[in-house]
């Protein structure tokens, strides 16, 4: 390239002119900010370390379920603004829920509050903490939103399946998986392919674990006292082991599946089982695509509440306790509860109304959203989960 | 310190003149001379990304904003990203051996991240790619020709793989159609070892020869009825090749005459209503189920990957996944990975494609089935009979010319096929056959015997040589069904044959019924006259490479995958 000015050089043209006007310009600004703005700038960081008692503010972790992701990370934006806040940085860190507590006991320092979907494997977490540390791992607990499993299904497939079946169960279901020419069999569809259902690992998702849960409920008929006999039934892990050997996805995440089936549509599933809230998340995405999705309740089902457990953390200190404390105290609010309510959950605070016109269960009734449920199911021991995961992995090892 | 702050901020604003004013003069050479070379750079981080190269245009167009953008670490380095295509199992291969250390890597579909995952658990106990994101989605469908398409009943009744493969499979052709002049139905796939459509188009053949939709198993791959079906469809097609790309772009320039249907991705029927094609091009969905190439992106879970390129590599994954260049997608014919960003032209039934399918899919083998079937189709592929036409004149003593030819060459005899078979026509001023039709299971020692036996002397016989091989291989009438082809490397012009270009080029111009032959061509070092061979190769339905002494052995590898 030429650089002593020569006719076939680069040259500046008009526009070059005013652009190197503007960029001196703002370099000299950035220069005054150096010399300038940055002495207030300095002077707005120490008014707020003042605020501190000039140390630093106390940092809490947080693992917790992605499947309320969007709701935390809007929360703790939120908690920053306020003058607890100013004292207290909350650190999300998203892992599946049982991954979470694996985490935990394995002695995880950055986790000081664990929350995980649902209650499920609390038992198995405080066993697992008891035999490695002594003592109750959980100093303090509270729901902070429910959430009940549902059926989300397109709806032309779901209108076709209740005409054969009458209703949409995991019995039913069971039955469809087993259809040899799938859609043929069930609603002379043969270009459906065969009966798609879906759901989250097991052993890495609690919607998965939640799922065979509610499933031995519903092949039992019962609520309450699941029971080893219950799992170690011949029948029933037979009935489990062509459920699941039908099944498909088993992702670790209950969000990743459902967007698959929102971008993918019918082709990848015709039905899954998934939280309620990640359900009503997605069904405003999914229209416009492949046709509407419809939620169905299942007789059995069981609810997924969140809890927040303060964890009695050999490394939490004190001040992270009472932190941890204080950012619970503040997602129990009204004002934060009610936000839950536009990610799809049903906030745990009950002063909180949740049938108003712009709730997602006013909005979205034409797909099947409800309040009200059928038969609530306990939640089993940890043996019977434990053992449960056994059945299900049986059933895997013989696919 | 204060002090030190202000010759800083003077510093940097004396620095920042020439740039500026480089930025804005007319100038032949922008921004690109100015960036630091790949990984040199202290104050960037320079990230290396592989990806399956049906979305190229598409990467680079993006990738090129974002680098422009003023992306940092949280520690303020600027993020710099260098992006590489790939066949999809080349860029899986290459991350396993260590070949190329990416730290983002993204291939056409998750089949290739399962594969690489087991490979990787059996080496290392890790996997190789921990979580993924799906950037952007295609269906797998069959590309075909309007016409066709209408004629097997495309619009009037669904079509599936078993309709396809049975024609592919049919003595009659096109005539069992009320279109003799059709002539034979010719059907493309590419290499399944290198591209994720050829993998895909495998376990469907699989699935339609089993009479499965789901639950393929190892002994089904056993079952003669199921080897035979995989063997009739693979004689009716043309060759293979490393990239669906270059495939559906040679079935677009070509016309029906060339191939009458291709399995490609969704996006490329679109990208046909972009260029002049004899017909429109439709996407059959095939009624059986089909896939998805989902392309999946992840970071690399080796230690080469620092927590910082994890960190950057996240910011250009959440970059990719943003809806502006979400919504860019689509203006290539490929469906959003994101949810929020809903589905628009030319993704619909103008552009040959119907956004309401597919119906259902199939379901991905397992990693041993997937296994079971590449073997199975390493023995029932279509054959190839190949003569390489090798220039040994005097000019191929220059800068290691015929040592690296040498190596290339035998690059090729070890990737053939043991079905396949290799004849060696080394020319100078006289051609000399050095060996005939040798197959390649017995005979892979004394082919790379034979070609480290070469030397260079002489002038150059080329135009006789390739009129030799060609007329050689006519004369193998006993291999209608494999793929005829010639290989021919030179590296310069042809100064003794008796036979002028203007002669050659209709003795082996394709017309894909008798003279069906490819010419593959490779103008070798910088004194080789690639418009010739150019020509050469593109009226033979082939393809033509550039080579060098440094690049040859992936230019014969390259070549190797469409046998």
């Amino acid at each position: 390239m030429a650089i002593d000015g020569s006719s076939d050089g680069p040259k500046l043209t008009g526009l070059g002119r005013v652009f190197i006007f503007l960029f001196i310009l703002s370099c000299i600004g950035g220069a005054y900010y150096l010399f300038v703005g940055k002495k207030s700038f300095q002077q707005t960081t120490d008014k707020a370390t003042s605020l501190l008692g000039g140390g630093p503010p106390v940092e809490i972790g947080i693992a917790y379920g992605t499947e309320k992701q969007r709701w935390l990370e809007w929360a703790v934006g939120e908690f920053a603004k306020t003058s607890d806040g100013r004292h207290i940085k909350v650190n999300l860190i998203p892992m599946g829920s049982l991954e979470g507590a694996r985490a935990v006991v394995s002695g995880d320092q950055r986790i000081n509050v664990w929350s995980p979907a649902s209650a499920l494997y609390k038992d198995i977490f405080v066993q697992e903490w008891q035999v490695k540390y002594s003592g109750d791992p959980i100093l303090k607990e509270e729901p902070l939103a429910l959430s009940p499993m549902v059926f989300v299904v397109w709806d032309e497939r779901y209108q076709a399946f209740i005409q054969k079946y009458k209703v949409m169960s995991l019995e039913t279901i069971n039955q469809a998986l087993k259809a040899k020419g799938g859609w043929d069999e069930i609603a002379h569809k043969p270009e459906w392919g065969l009966f798609k259902f879906g759901h989250t690992h097991p052993n890495q998702s609690n919607s998965g674990l939640m799922t065979i849960v509610v499933a031995a409920y519903t092949y039992h008929h019962k609520t309450n006292n699941l029971g080893l006999k219950d799992v170690l039934d011949v029948n029933f892990q037979n009935w489990l082991g062509d459920l699941e050997r039908g099944a498909s996805g088993f992702s670790n995440s209950t969000g990743n599946m459902m967007k698959e089936m929102v971008l993918k549509g019918p082709s990848s599933y015709d039905a899954l089982m998934v939280y309620e809230s990640v359900a009503i998340d997605y069904l405003k995405n999914a229209e416009g695509r492949w046709g509407q999705l419809r939620v169905v309740y299942p007789e059995y089902n069981a609810w997924n509440d969140n809890p927040y457990y303060i964890i009695n953390a050999p490394w939490s200190t004190s001040d992270q306790r009472k932190a941890a404390d204080t950012f619970l105290a503040f997602l129990l609010t009204e004002p934060i509860q009610r936000e839950s309510l536009k990610h799809g959950f049903r906030p745990a605070n009950t002063n909180v109304a949740i049938k108003f016109a712009d709730s997602p269960f006013e909005m979205f009734a034409a797909n099947g959203v409800q309040v009200d449920l059928q038969k609530i199911c306990e939640i089993p021991r940890a043996e019977v989960v434990n053992n449960l995961l056994a059945s299900w992995q049986r059933a895997q090892g013989s696919r | 310190m204060r002090v030190r702050q202000h010759w800083l901020g003077l510093l940097s604003l004396f620095l920042c003149i020439p740039l500026a004013t480089i930025l804005s003069c007319k100038s032949p050479n922008k921004t690109s001379d100015s960036e630091p070379q790949f990984g040199t750079s202290a104050d960037r981080v320079d990230l290396l990304f592989t990806y399956g190269s049906e979305k190229e245009k598409w990467i680079n167009d993006v990738t090129e904003t974002f680098n422009r953008g003023d992306h940092k670490t949280a520690g303020g380095k600027r993020i710099y990203v260098k992006a590489v295509p790939l066949g999809s199992g080349e860029a899986i291969d290459e991350v396993l051996s260590g070949r190329r250390q990416p730290d983002i890597i993204s291939p056409a579909s998750a089949a290739f991240i399962k594969l690489g995952n087991a490979q990787s658990q059996g080496k290392t106990g890790k996997d190789l790619i921990a979580s993924t994101d799906n950037l952007v989605l295609s269906p797998v469908v069959i590309a075909m020709w309007k016409p066709m398409a209408e004629a097997i009943g495309w619009g009037k009744k669904p079509i599936g793989w078993a309709d396809i493969l049975t024609l592919a499979r049919g003595q009659k052709g096109w005539e069992a159609y009320g279109y003799p002049q059709w002539g034979r139905f010719k059907f493309g796939h590419t290499h399944p070892q290198f591209s994720n459509s050829g993998l895909i188009s495998l376990f469907a053949e699989v699935y339609a020869g089993s009479g499965k939709t789901s639950g393929l198993t190892v002994d089904d791959l056993s079952k003669p009825r199921v080897a035979d079906f995989l063997s009739g469809i693979e004689k009716s097609v043309v060759h293979y090749g490393s990239s669906t790309g270059f495939f559906g772009r040679q079935m677009f320039s070509n016309g029906p005459q060339y191939l009458s249907a291709a399995v490609l991705y969704e996006n490329m029927v679109i990208e046909s209503y972009s260029q002049q094609v004899p017909f429109p091009v439709v996407a059959i969905y095939p009624k059986e189920g089909t896939f998805w190439s989902d392309h999946p992106i992840g970071i690399v879970e080796r230690d080469w990957v620092t927590p910082e390129h994890r960190e950057a590599a996240k910011t250009y994954i959440q970059y990719l996944l943003q809806r502006p260049q979400q919504e860019r997608a689509i203006t290539y014919g490929f469906r959003p990975g994101s949810v929020d960003v809903p589905l628009a032209s030319p993704i619909d039934t103008t552009h040959g494609v119907d956004p309401q399918e597919p119906k259902t899919t199939l379901e991905v083998p397992s990693v041993p089935v997937i296994d079971a079937i590449l073997n199975l189709w390493q023995q029932k592929k279509k054959p190839a009979n190949v003569v390489l036409v090798l220039d040994t004149s005097g000019s191929m003593n220059d800068d290691g010319k015929i040592q690296s030819a040498r190596e290339g060459a035998k690059q090729l005899v070890n990737l053939l096929s043991d079905n396949d078979r290799l004849s060696l026509l080394p020319f100078n001023s006289k051609m000399t056959w050095a060996v005939q039709n040798v197959p390649i299971k017995t005979g892979r020692d004394q082919l790379n015997r034979t070609i480290d036996s070469l030397f260079a002397q002489d002038g150059t016989k080329l135009y006789d040589s390739i009129d030799a091989g060609y007329q050689y291989l006519l004369t193998q009438s006993g291999d209608a069904d494999s793929i005829l082809s010639v290989v021919v490397l030179t590296d310069g012009e042809d100064t003794e044959s008796t036979t002028p270009l203007a002669t050659l080029m209709p003795r082996i111009q394709y017309d894909g019924e008798k003279q069906k032959i490819h010419v593959f061509t490779i103008a070798y070092g910088k004194d080789a006259k690639k418009s010739i061979l150019d020509n050469i190769a593109q009226s033979t339905q082939a393809k033509s490479y550039a080579g060098t002494p440094q690049n040859i052995v992936e230019v014969f590898k390259d070549i190797s995958t469409f046998f």
